[in-house]
């Protein structure tokens, strides 16, 4: 189970590419083959990427749903 | 890069590369959240509104073929220019990150392109899948607007016209050749039915020999024109079993991604992958009303492309606010009353059940997925006791 107040920051998914399938959800198998040693390198290279970048909040903190 | 927040914390679309990303509340307080109105209460136990959405701008077509999901025409009914910019806009307000065009064959369209470019505008990433009969150069060039673009393929040679009813496998071969030189990225989905089984590693050859991203293969579904053949190719036990294995030897030997569609979701775990991996990776089941959605081309907001009820009209704000909040329950309603074999099944909030489509057309909606191979290993047992049913 998430503790959602943990206050350490976790990665806790990473889902790469997109679906251009128009039909179902494409669900990508290729890390799965590669262990628990693939989500670890997922989950770092997800902090990189994430680390000192300003996002779009979408709906956030201030916003209401239109 | 966008943030939308979450009951867990947020989720974070990333462009460079392609990437959603699940941080908790601590890592979206990182990113400059500091509350938001989602983190109140108890976990709704759905997402606040899909991560993608599938337009299904028409249902034209003039390729015809055999077992089309959509029964797609050359004169089947299709969205208006600005009818589908306004599905755009209310998809943008709801904060989805990628809608995927198909139909019917979308190409058709003349404002396709212009829609694109507005889904872009408007911060979504726009995706395509085609047939990709005579694509010409310049569209390819222009296919670029996409963030992924896909062409079906669903067999090499004479197995194409075999699998589809027409013969366009030249066609499609020339037309990724042109899609690989103009666009990123570039793949292949390929219906998995019986009698394509056997075909899949040619066409993964293919997607490698073609330098192309991915390939993804799609279950044969029981909708629109498959739904009378599909008896006939429904996949076997046996190959539902070996899918995943063959899978697993396909991309380790062509080094090409290959993807399942959710569907298939049973047939992986049946081989008993950790669970805790599949959800960080996101390989799960059916995600209808959650992860996606659908919108048909008159408008009404579906959890699948497949089938399931009409939720509301994407036109109407306040009826697609009501069903993201509460609505969908034909889906997200599945696994509090799943009967046995899934209801004790550890990967039942990962599967959710399998293929509702398929369980439908077997006979009840509500039942487990009859293609799953827990669910066959399970009814000799369960018809001596007589549990199955719910």
């Amino acid at each position: 189970m998430i503790d959602p107040e943990d206050p350490r920051p976790r990665i806790l998914g990473v889902r790469f590419g997109v679906n251009p399938n128009s039909s179902s959800l494409g669900i990508d198998v290729t890390f799965l083959l590669f262990g628990g040693a693939a989500a670890v390198f997922s989950a770092l290279v997800a902090s990189v990427l994430l680390r000192g970048r300003t996002p779009v909040v979408l709906h956030g903190e201030d916003q209401e749903k239109p | 890069m966008k943030l939308r927040p979450e009951w867990n914390g947020a989720l974070v679309a990333l462009e460079r590369p392609h990437a959603l990303v699940s941080v908790n509340r601590a890592w979206a307080r990182r990113l400059g959240v500091k509350d938001s109105p989602r983190w109140r209460g108890d976990d709704p136990g759905h997402l606040s509104a899909p991560t993608e959405v599938h337009l299904v701008v028409s249902k034209r077509c003039s390729a015809g073929c055999t077992s089309c999901y959509v029964d797609a025409t050359p004169n089947g009914p299709a969205l208006e220019a600005r009818a589908a910019r306004q599905a755009i806009d209310r998809l943008a307000a709801l904060g989805v990150f990628h809608v995927a065009l198909g139909g019917g064959e979308a190409m058709d369209l003349d404002y396709l392109f212009e829609l694109a470019h507005y889904a872009r505008s408007k911060g979504l990433v726009p995706n395509l899948t085609t047939a990709g009969l005579g694509l010409t150069v310049e569209q390819a060039r222009a296919c670029a607007v996409f963030g992924q673009i896909n062409v079906s393929v669903d067999g090499v040679g004479e197995a194409y016209r075999r699998a589809r009813g027409f013969d366009g496998y030249a066609h499609a071969v020339k037309a990724l050749r042109a899609l690989r030189a103009s666009c990123k990225r570039v793949g292949i989905n390929f219906v998995v039915s019986r009698s394509s089984f056997d075909e899949l590693p040619r066409v993964v050859a293919l997607a490698r020999s073609l330098k192309l991203d991915e390939v993804e293969l799609l279950r044969f579904k029981p909708a629109g024109r498959g739904t009378a053949t599909f008896a006939q190719e429904d996949l076997t036990d046996e190959q539902a079993r070996a899918l995943f294995p063959l899978v697993r030897r396909l991309t380790f030997r062509h080094r090409v991604r290959l993807k399942l569609d959710c569907s298939f979701a049973p047939m992986v775990f049946w081989h008993r992958p950790s669970v805790a991996l599949a959800r960080f990776f996101g390989v799960v089941g059916c995600q209808g009303g959650n992860v996606l959605a659908s919108v048909m081309p008159d408008g009404s907001l579906t959890g699948c492309s497949f089938g399931g009820p009409t939720e509301a009209s994407i036109f109407d704000a306040a009826g697609v606010d009501r069903a993201v909040e509460s609505g969908f329950q034909a889906f997200r309603g599945y696994a509090a009353r799943a009967p046995d074999p899934c209801r004790s099944c550890e990967y039942l909030s990962l599967c959710n059940g399998g293929c509702r489509v398929v369980a439908a057309a077997k006979g009840d909606w509500w039942q487990p997925d009859p293609g799953c191979p827990r669910v066959v290993a399970f009814r000799p047992a369960s018809r001596s006791v007589g549990a199955a049913s719910p």
